[in-house]
């Protein structure tokens, strides 16, 4: 009798499992559809702007257990650019994101929280120059619906904001010396195709 | 006094300058030239302006610029070695500590496969920096030494830190500049006052065997780095930079024929023809600077 009940317990857990897992839709990040941008402080002045056109990734999207989602991106760091070309040259060069050394940075969350139905915190490694440390950013759930024009095409909106510090990379002596930062502030508007 | 210090001319040019004249002061009046505590000395302004430019060393070192710090004390182990274990095995030490240098400075770059023109610059850095120091590190001094054979050596490390540090800091690599520029004046502090001190009619302090393998490695692993990883640095500028070594050597060679009869002018003209290369290096790196010699972030 016992035996059975576990048994039942267990094909219960099971199915409930699969149910969870059934509500986990993957997304691939929409790369012409993505802007990854930062500000810092330039010096005595005022804010630097800065963007990079070259992101992938994706997105495990959980809505019945959004602690399940994941996020798994990466930017090209020859893609950055600040509307100034030596400036960009500098920025890709080894006092800052040494694109020669390492031409990808890096995201994997570790932790998703729900705050409400459409924000959300998303924790993880973000991996610069080879060092890696956590960060949190706060996601919102913009839209996901299906494309007016193609009722194949689903999408969802994500926007997020986050902190990072360049004293905590291989760039600090750099931008120290040139009065930036040390606070970085990331905003990153994206749509991801629903696989 | 934290503004002062806080400014890059004063540490990348002025304070070195003024601490390799008082190094030299001391070899002069203070301390033996083959001295360990002078190589010491050497090694701990090394230590301060790599840790001024680069900062404290990263545990573990990922980066090749967190790297540096680390070569930097490999030459200083070996530099301190005493000189009758050196002696005529420095070349052979300079050939395995500079091809091991490359070799951790660039993996990433050689994994990635690419042979690009900046790679092929890279490795023609690599190998040039390895003939020249292997070469200057054999040379023993003559039995009658000239009066320019002191400055050979240091004048082929202020050469390469110099030029390398303008096509550097042109290259998009500012950094590593202004350690190359620390290099290249506490040099020429201490260059300066040999020359006084022989045209005062007394003899120069030569560089003991570890003195010039420690400031001819750290100035050439720095050059490595740049030609490896600095998007912009002219490739021609940055061939050009690593030869003042070799020109040292053939300056003691082939070119000496060269060097007037006139004893105060004779280290003068050496230092020019071991120049030449670094001269061009930088004209190079001016004349085709991607951007002109503005900063970015200016």
């Amino acid at each position: 009798m016992r035996t059975r009940k576990l048994i039942a317990a267990l094909a219960f857990a099971g199915a409930s499992m699969l149910a969870v897992s059934a509500h986990a839709d993957n997304y691939e990040i929409d790369g012409q559809h993505a802007w990854v941008t930062f500000t810092i402080k330039h010096g005595i002045y005022g804010i630097a702007h800065g963007q990079f056109d070259d992101v992938k990734g994706a997105i495990t999207l959980d809505k019945a257990d959004v602690t399940k989602s994941s996020v798994k991106a990466e930017l090209d760091v020859g893609s950055v650019h600040t509307a100034f070309d030596q400036r960009d040259s500098d920025l890709k060069g080894p006092d800052f994101f040494n694109a020669a050394e390492f031409p990808k940075i890096s995201f994997e969350s570790t932790k998703v929280e729900k705050v409400d139905d459409k924000t959300g915190k998303v924790t993880g490694n973000l991996t610069i120059s080879g060092v890696s440390k956590e960060v949190t950013l706060d996601v919102k759930l913009l839209n996901e619906a299906q494309a007016p024009w193609d009722a194949t095409l689903t999408k969802a909106a994500f926007s997020a904001t986050g902190k990072v510090s360049t004293a905590d990379f291989p760039m600090a002596k750099a931008a120290d010396g040139f009065g930036l930062g040390p606070e970085v502030e990331i905003a990153i508007d994206l749509e991801a195709i629903k696989k | 006094m934290s503004a002062i210090l806080g400014n890059p001319m004063v540490t990348t040019a002025a304070l070195p300058l003024l601490l390799g004249i008082v190094l030299a002061l001391a070899a002069r009046f203070a301390l033996p030239a083959a001295s360990p505590v002078l190589t010491l000395f050497w090694a701990a302004l090394l230590l301060f302006f790599y840790w001024d430019t680069l900062g404290p060393p990263a545990v573990p070192p990922v980066a090749a610029s967190q790297k540096l710090i680390y070569l930097a004390f490999a030459g200083i182990v070996i530099g301190l070695l005493p000189e009758r274990m050196l002696g005529r095995a420095t070349s052979f030490v300079a050939v395995i500590a500079f091809a091991a240098a490359f070799l951790w400075l660039g993996w990433r770059r050689l994994a990635g496969g690419s042979l690009d023109l900046q790679m092929i610059a890279a490795l023609a850095v690599g190998l040039l920096t390895l003939i020249g120091a292997a070469l200057l590190t054999a040379r023993q001094p003559s039995p009658m030494p000239s009066p320019e054979e002191p400055f050979l050596a240091p004048a082929a490390v202020l050469a390469l830190s110099l030029s390398a540090a303008i096509v550097s800091v042109l290259g998009a690599s500012i950094v590593t500049g202004q350690l190359l520029g620390s290099l290249a004046a506490l040099i020429g502090g201490w260059c300066l006052v040999q020359y006084v001190v022989m045209l005062r009619g007394g003899a120069a302090v030569w560089w003991s065997k570890g003195v010039e393998f420690l400031l001819l490695y750290a100035a050439a692993t720095v050059l490595v780095q740049v030609a490896l990883l600095a998007p912009k640095a002219n490739p021609a500028a940055l061939i050009l930079s690593s030869l003042p070594p070799i020109a040292a050597v053939l300056v003691r060679g082939r070119l000496q024929g060269l060097l007037p009869g006139t004893r105060p002018l004779r280290p003068l003209v050496a230092g020019i023809l071991i120049a030449i290369p670094a001269v061009l290096a930088i004209v190079t790196a001016i004349v085709w600077a991607p951007h002109g010699a503005a900063l970015g972030f200016s």
